[in-house]
């Protein structure tokens, strides 16, 4: 039954061939593409999810990572509950450039998005890049960390589960006591399918709307 | 928190709970009322669907529930919820051929029912159903939803939802845009649903303000680009980016027989385009102009040029000035890009100015004309050394601005090249940077005037522009002068005979085009005509190559076939007696080869204007002179010599009996029966005579004092007395004049020994010039400044109206203008005129 409770927003970025897309596949589709070509633009994924009984529906879009693509990716940033931000292990240069990634998604992204990094293609035996030094670079710029492998199915789940419950629970802590409007507002979740509020179809998630949302969810519930 | 959901699933309700469901008002209180009997909605939308699904939608039925949705318009809420959720379950089991007549059914309600109050429910579950099939990995049923959301963009609804969103809706149709199937014709389908339903968002949303914000940055930079991303493989745009396709990603789409995403994303741009407010273009300019770069568009920049074309055609009319601003703006930006990106920056610039010129007027023009030489100024201050590619880039912003001011009526033209004028340093800034400049703006200056066609000589040179125009005529740079020559030459030049008298000669010019002066050019050339041949002798004597010397040539022949006439041969005469002299002036020392050409130009203006006045006895005297001077002096006779491949050992210069004879001249004259007079009481021009723009005529009368061989440098003062020939009444200057007899041996006598009484009384005028110089000026500020003009043409209508007013105003007012008379040149001639 199409039923749940969050939609969830996440924009995978990186340089182009660190594995975005097949990270995207192995997670919605269950499979490694082999001769997976670069991505063109923006690509959208959807997957449902149950994440502690919730059914939490997640929208993916998967971004281009060669350059000449960034005008219309950057836009994409904003309206993210949640950014990957993905390096190759075995390729230096995509780890080299994750700070004029930062760079992108503070001017791009909402300032409370969700950051994750990770450092995919741990199947390689050439890695160039060791789990620590990742993980202090995701220590230092706040964000989470885990390594995966598209083509081993590594981590890829749980990556997207995690970020599925963090978000969950950030949401919780919001909805349920609405207090400070301006932090529920930055994170910007709705409750997309509450017919109570006559928002449902677009997912609209931008401020205003989560606001409309919130209000709307509690004075139903105490009624 | 608890989320009351009850209405979201299927409620059973028996069919005798309709009455009292109706009469509850709110949709989430009839929780509870579950019951194993399906309602009649519910029954009319099952019976849609075939048992078979290859059957289609069963229209008998159809039409039942369409009768139904219309007599209960309260039920057409209910009937979408319960189409979208059946249309669900059947996406999540594949069975795509009912999900289809699921939608069928839904465009079908969704025209039937446009009308209801109750739509807007029914649009939620139609909306919530598109984006579902949008969702899914299926790319037929990604088309088709696209389809229908088209068709429910067309719909006009009676009352707008203000919260509906369409984020995800540009989002998707974005992503689409850039489809990437394995399948060409699969993918451009898919390319063309993302456009098509960009399409629909926009008219959707961009009549009304209170829904969507269109316009917003969020969803302008990702629809702009998807169309740009599109528009990129047009057929005729292709070899552009040939690299692209090589490297697979981009097929060309060659097939003009249906729509291709191409031409399908240029008619949305149209659209969109079209249909910006004021407020609204930049937000369309800023991701074009990022996408351009992005993808590396301007070098070659055949698809700039041609979106930017789209732009300005479509675009309102009245903002196309905003979109020649924003590309000014980029280039700006770009300042530090190669020459090359901004060469082609300028380029695109050039093709689009023009069609903004007609809509841009009065301030707006001399923005962007301020702009333009904004840009020309930086490329000249940040790059030392100019390379060849650099000054492509200046070229390319100078036929900016060419294309633009062609683009302009005749008198703001005239602004323009004022405009410009007032920009150029002046001589005094010396350095190579301002020497540079100097030409850059005077070229720029040179384009404009080109393109000037001169019916009035009053009107192409006002004394305003003139005057800085004739001091930078004796610019110390060769080239600087040559291109002033070049501007005198386009806007003296009525009649297409720049080329014909490009080169010096004695015999008559064939195909030389001619036409009597009229009143006003003879009004002109005695009002300023001393002033330009003054500053032609100068320049004359600047430089003895020949490449200057022919343009100061070309320029004085023009002048001559402009305006040489009965009435004005005799001042013609004295210039050219004047060209004369300065080659026999031993101590200006100039070489041999130069005096020799100086000779050859003066013989060769005397051959000239015989023949354009038709004086025959002239033209006799200076027959006599040239067949003399092929016996003896042939150097003395045109083609002009080239001081590096001319030996001089042989020349001898003091050939008294070859050179021009005044008397001999007036003789001439008074043997053809004409007035002689002038030539005979007035002085050959002289070197460094600075600029009298009065008549010369009525100040010759005044001569007193036979013994100073000045012509008087203080005439400078009189550069606001466009019409005063009271000059003598200005305080403390005299005017002075040879006396006839006085012959030319005196006067080289007199140059050479200055007394120290003539240094001092000369410092005097001179100190007392700058400052009367400096007062006129602020005059000309105060006036420039008043906001009361509103047309070019007014104001400079006004213009000459008022400098006769103004001079009597500068004599009685020294005083206080004394007080403020510090103020630059730069600041008084700057563009405060044209902002009135
Ligand atoms: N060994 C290994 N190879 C991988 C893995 N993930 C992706 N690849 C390979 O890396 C290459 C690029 O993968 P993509 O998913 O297309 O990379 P991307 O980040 O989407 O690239 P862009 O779309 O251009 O930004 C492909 O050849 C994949 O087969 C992985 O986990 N292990
Ligand atoms: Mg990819």
């Amino acid at each position: 039954m199409e039923d749940y409770k969050f939609l969830f927003k996440i924009v995978l970025v990186g340089n182009a061939g660190v594995g975005k897309t097949c990270l995207v596949r192995r997670f919605t589709q269950g499979l490694f593409p082999p001769g997976q070509g670069a991505t063109i633009g923006v690509d959208f994924m959807i997957k449902t999810v149950e994440v502690e009984g919730e059914k939490i529906k997640l929208q993916i879009w998967d971004t281009a990572g060669q350059e000449r693509f960034r005008s219309i990716t950057q836009s994409y940033y904003r309206s993210a509950h949640a950014l990957i931000l993905v390096y190759d292990i075995s390729c230096q240069p995509t780890f080299d450039c994750l700070p004029d990634w930062l760079r992108e998604i503070q001017e791009y992204a909402n300032s409370k998005v969700l950051k994750i990094l990770v450092g995919n293609k741990t199947d390689r035996d050439d890695r160039e890049i060791p789990t620590q030094i990742g993980e202090e670079f995701a220590k230092q710029h706040d964000m989470y960390f885990l390594e995966t492998s598209a083509k081993e199915a590594e981590n890829v789940e749980r990556l997207f589960y995690e970020i599925a419950a963090e978000l969950i629970d950030q949401a919780r802590s919001k909805d349920g006591t609405n207090v400070n409007k301006t932090t529920a507002d930055a994170i910007g979740l709705g409750n997309f399918g509450t017919k109570a509020t006559q928002n449902s179809c677009c997912s609209g998630f931008s401020s205003n709307t989560s606001q409309t949302n919130c209000e709307n969810g509690n004075s139903r519930s105490n009624t | 928190m608890a989320l009351i959901r009850c209405c979201f699933e299927p409620v059973e309700l028996p069919e005798f709970f309709d009455t009292f469901v109706q009469k509850c008002t709110d949709p989430t209180c009839c929780c509870g009322c579950c019951s194993a009997l399906r309602p009649r909605y519910k029954r009319l939308v099952d019976n849609i669907f075939p048992v078979n699904p290859e059957d289609g939608l069963v229209k008998s039925n159809m039409e039942k529930l369409t009768f139904y949705s219309l007599s209960s318009p309260d039920k057409l809420d209910r009937i979408g919820e319960y189409l979208y959720q059946k249309a669900s379950k059947d996406i999540n089991r594949k069975r795509y051929k009912f999900v289809e007549i699921a939608m069928e059914a839904m465009d079908l309600l969704l025209q039937a029912c446009h009308a209801q109050t109750t739509l807007n429910l029914f649009v939620e579950s139609f909306l919530r159903m598109v984006q579902k099939l949008l969702e899914d990995t299926n790319p037929n049923l990604q088309i088709m939803a696209t389809n229908s959301f088209v068709k429910f963009a067309n719909i006009n609804e009676d009352t707008p939802s203000y919260h509906r969103r369409y984020d995800f809706f540009i989002s998707k149709f974005s992503a689409m845009c850039h489809g990437n199937h394995d399948n060409v014709e699969l993918r451009d389908s898919i390319r063309l649903a993302g456009i098509k339903g960009l399409q629909g968002v926009i008219r959707k949303t961009v009549s009304d303000d209170l829904v969507e914000n269109i316009w917003d940055k969020v969803h302008m930079e990702k629809i702009v680009p998807s169309l740009l991303f599109n528009m990129q493989f047009c057929v005729n745009v292709l070899f552009v980016k040939k690299n692209l396709i090589a490297s697979g990603d981009l097929t060309p789409v060659e097939d003009a027989t249906h729509v291709t995403p191409p031409v399908l994303a240029e008619e949305v741009l149209r659209e969109l385009v079209g249909r910006a407010s004021f407020g609204h273009i930049r937000s369309v300019l800023k991701p074009l102009l990022t996408h351009l770069d992005r993808h590396e568009l301007w070098v070659p920049n055949t698809f700039a040029i041609h979106t930017f074309r789209i732009v300005m055609i479509s675009i309102q009319p009245q903002y196309s000035y905003t979109v020649v601003e924003t590309l000014m703006q980029h280039l700006d930006n770009n300042f530090k890009s190669s020459p090359k990106t901004r060469t082609s920056l300028a380029v695109v610039l050039s093709k689009i100015i023009a069609i903004a010129a007609g809509e841009s007027v009065g301030p707006s023009a001399l923005d962007i004309i301020n702009n333009l030489l904004t840009h020309l100024r930086t490329s000249v201050s940040t790059t030392t050394e100019i390379t060849n590619e650099e000054s492509q880039y200046q070229e390319a912003l100078i036929n900016a601005l060419g294309e633009f001011a062609n683009h302009h009526p005749d008198y703001q033209k005239i602004e323009i090249m004022l405009f410009i004028m007032n920009t150029v340093p002046d001589l005094s800034k010396k350095s190579k940077g301002d020497q540079m400049l100097q030409n850059i703006l005077l070229k720029s200056l040179l384009k404009v005037g080109t393109q000037y066609s001169t019916v009035s000589f009053e009107k192409a040179f006002p004394a305003s522009f003139l005057q800085p125009l004739l001091k930078m005529a004796r610019a110390p740079h060769d080239p600087t002068r040559v291109i002033v020559m070049q501007i005198f030459q386009a806007l003296l030049d009525r009649h297409q005979n720049e080329k014909v008298l490009s080169y010096v000669t004695i015999k008559p010019y064939p195909a030389l085009s001619q036409e009597p002066p009229s009143r006003s050019d003879i009004i002109f050339t005695h009002k300023y005509g001393a002033n330009i041949m003054q500053a032609l002798i100068d320049s004359m004597a600047l430089s003895d190559r020949i490449e200057s010397l022919a343009s100061s040539y070309n320029t004085a022949a023009l002048l001559i076939v402009e305006m040489a006439c009965g009435e004005t041969v005799q001042e013609f005469l004295l210039f050219i007696l004047g060209i004369q002299q300065v080659a026999l002036t031993a101590d200006l020392e100039l070489e041999v080869v130069h005096k020799c050409n100086l000779h050859c130009i003066a013989i060769a203006l005397m051959s000239l204007i015989s023949r354009v006045t038709g004086v025959n006895n002239l033209l006799e005297y200076a027959q006599k002179i040239i067949d003399a001077r092929k016996e003896e002096a042939p150097y003395f006779l045109p083609p002009l010599l080239d001081p590096k491949k001319t030996g001089t050992t042989k020349m001898n210069l003091g050939l008294p009996h070859l050179t021009i004879d005044k008397i001999a001249l007036a003789e001439s004259l008074q043997n053809a029966g004409m007035d002689s007079n002038r030539l005979q009481t007035g002085t050959p021009y002289a070197l460094n005579q600075t600029d009298n723009p009065a008549h010369r005529h009525s100040w010759v009368d005044t001569v007193s004092n036979p013994q100073l061989p000045q012509r008087n440098s203080s005439a400078d003062l009189t550069a606001y007395n466009a019409d005063g020939d009271s000059v003598t009444s200005s305080p403390g200057v005299s005017k002075k004049i040879l006396a006839p007899e006085y012959n030319f041996e005196a006067m080289k006598r007199a140059l050479a020994e200055p007394s120290e009484a003539m240094k001092r009384e000369q410092r005097d005028k001179q100190l007392q010039i700058v400052r009367t110089f400096r007062e006129g000026n602020f005059e000309d500020l105060v006036r420039r400044t008043e906001p009361k003009h509103d047309l070019i043409q007014n104001r400079l209508n006004d213009l000459f109206n008022s400098l006769a007013v103004e001079r009597q105003i500068t004599q009685s007012d020294i005083k206080t203008q004394q007080l403020q008379a510090e103020k630059p040149i730069y600041e008084t001639n700057f563009p405060e005129l044209f902002y009135y």
